[in-house]
């Protein structure tokens, strides 16, 4: 009985004291406490902390996951430079080398530097048994979409996207080749015939009313001063009305401008909602559950 | 016999192992705190929070989640320093943690200018039973949400229900008196153009204010009195109604500017010249 008892003692105050500690061992600096901890930073999000962590061990071992997750938390951090150095510096012989190629191909598109993504991207493709393919060329593709240059073949365009983002991306390819973009120029044309119908044709309703009225009453004045022989007053309001006619054609093509600006900016916004809610067709690296 | 002897001996195993851990555990709150006492927050905070992971018998929660928070308000990162706090606050281990823990939080916000939070907060503290000895803090804290709020009557008010904290009553009560109302200054420039301004200190840009004012004015009166009718029209809104309203606007802009002058220099001798506890 009595035997029982301290047997039963001993095992539970063991199996307590590791259920309260993550101490793997005495030594807080260890190895594997340093690993559990930076894990522990990792996921809750200090990646700075966590890379700092991360490096301590590579200081001591070499380990390709750590080296892997040091990339990753530069990457949440938003350090793409960094990020693509580190998942390039990580071994061919690494488990981990397809996935930081992929990885470091999102951090240079991330960096906004599409000459460079391409380059890297044709350079991985280049050695394809070392491709995460798919990922990577809906990423490549989809950069055309970011860019000023023309859009290649509409099929050959969506065929490398996944099925359930076919339609998502035709709309989008769509919305590249016809962008509902107006003309500058129709608009300070229309302003010229009737003037604030530039105004209207650039969605600006009100001030496409407010400019028809200014110039139409202006012009009334001065047409009226001239009438009844007061010609200097005439002539004030004339020169009112032709600053009111020419800045209302000036201004029918800017607003026009700004509309077309609108436009790209959604467009542009659109596009990196879009990516991000698809981790940039890469995959997603959950290393917290 | 031999087998009590075995068990003692197991036993007397098992207790330094697990009483060297907790050393490790002190050790590394030691050292945390060392870091935090040295001013390295950075290095602070890594170090309670690794104290926080390690920590099984959660001995050091509420310290450390008060210390990070601490930190991070050092470091001027003021959500996260906010964000500790209320842990820290939910594993107070009695009244005293939870009402320091609190006014932590209520400190940052001050420092944060979410005066309201803070302010809305120290009223809940004042209504609590729990700290009605600790009246004289909130009190305090709230003069000091005033203070940062540009409020230095309401400061002064609060501050004169502390025995203790006369001086920053009497400091308030002269920042709120050497202010500009911006009211008045807007309300005379209505009735004397260039009266606001004038009021606020600002002479030569008064007078010349009130000066273009009966210009305009008389050239606009004028024209009326004269039938030019078109001419009092233009000159009354082009030229008089614009130097009119110009006038106005001047005299809020230089009221408030002066006050801007005096809060700054106020805020710039709180910081470095008082001695007491700030946010």
């Amino acid at each position: 009985m009595k035997k029982l008892f301290f047997t039963i003692l001993i095992f539970s105050s063991i199996i307590f004291s590791q259920e309260k500690s993550h101490l793997a061992n005495d030594n807080l600096f260890s190895p594997t406490n340093i690993k559990r901890f930076a894990d522990y930073l990792f996921c809750l999000k200090d990646y700075l902390r966590a890379a700092n962590e991360y490096e301590r061990i590579l200081s001591l071992v070499q380990n390709d996951s750590i080296e892997f997750k040091i990339a990753l938390s530069y990457l949440e951090m938003g350090n793409f430079s960094e990020a693509s150095t580190r998942f390039n510096s990580i071994k061919k012989s690494s488990s981990f080398y397809k996935s930081a190629q992929a990885q470091s191909l999102k951090s240079v598109f991330q960096t906004g530097d599409i000459v460079q993504f391409r380059n890297q991207y044709l350079d991985i493709n280049s050695n394809k048994a070392y491709l995460d393919s798919a990922g990577m060329a809906s990423l490549y593709m989809f950069s055309f979409l970011l860019t000023e240059e023309p859009l290649p073949n509409e099929d050959e365009f969506i065929k490398t996207f996944p099925i359930a983002e076919k339609s998502k991306i035709k709309n989008f390819y769509d919305w590249k080749q016809d962008p509902l973009e107006k003309s500058p120029l129709k608009a300070a044309i229309f302003s010229a015939v009737i003037p604030g119908a530039g105004k209207i044709y650039a969605n600006e309703y009100s001030d496409g009313i407010y400019a028809f009225i200014a110039t139409l009453v202006a012009g009334y004045l001065a047409f009226d001063n001239f009438k009844a022989g007061h010609d200097f007053r005439g002539w004030i309001f004339c020169g009112l009305t032709a600053g009111f006619y020419a800045g209302n054609i000036y201004g029918s093509a800017a607003a026009v401008q700004i509309y077309n600006a609108r436009i790209r900016f959604d467009f542009i916004n659109e596009l990196k909602a879009f990516l991000e809610d698809k981790n940039y067709f890469l995959q997603v690296f959950n290393f917290c559950n | 016999m031999s087998g009590y002897l075995k068990h003692i001996l197991i036993i007397s195993v098992l207790i330094p192992i697990k009483l060297f851990s907790q050393d490790i555990i002190q050790n590394q709150y030691s050292y945390a705190l060392s870091l935090y006492n040295s001013e390295q927050y950075y290095d602070a905070v890594t170090e309670f929070k690794r104290l926080l992971f390690f920590d099984g018998e959660k001995e050091y929660v509420y310290d450390a989640n008060e210390y990070i928070g601490m930190s991070y308000k050092m470091g001027g990162k003021f959500s996260d320093a906010i964000l500790y706090f209320a842990i820290a606050e939910m594993n107070a281990g009695n009244d005293e943690e939870l009402f320091n823990s609190k006014i932590e939080i209520v400190r940052t916000n001050i420092l944060r200018r979410t005066i309201s939070h803070a302010i809305a907060l120290l009223d809940s503290l004042q209504k609590d039973k729990r700290f009605t000895d600790k009246q004289w803090d909130i009190y305090y804290w709230k003069g000091w949400a005033y203070i940062f709020n540009d409020k230095w009557d309401d400061a002064a008010r609060e501050f004169s229900k502390i025995d203790s904290s006369k001086t920053l009553m009497i400091f308030c009560k002269n920042v709120d008196q050497e202010q500009y109302s911006v009211s008045f200054a807007n309300i005379i420039s209505h009735f004397i153009p260039g009266a606001g301004q004038i009021y606020s200190g600002h002479y030569f840009s008064g007078f010349l204010s009130l000066g273009w004012n009966v210009l305009w004015g008389y050239l606009t009166i004028n024209s009326f009195v004269n039938n030019r009718i078109f001419d009092g029209l233009v000159i009354g809104n082009l030229l008089w109604l614009r130097f009119y309203n110009g006038n106005l606007q001047n005299a809020v802009k230089y009221a408030e500017e002066n006050n801007l002058g005096i809060t700054n220099r106020a805020l710039d001798y709180l910081q470095s010249g008082y001695r007491g506890i700030k946010p």
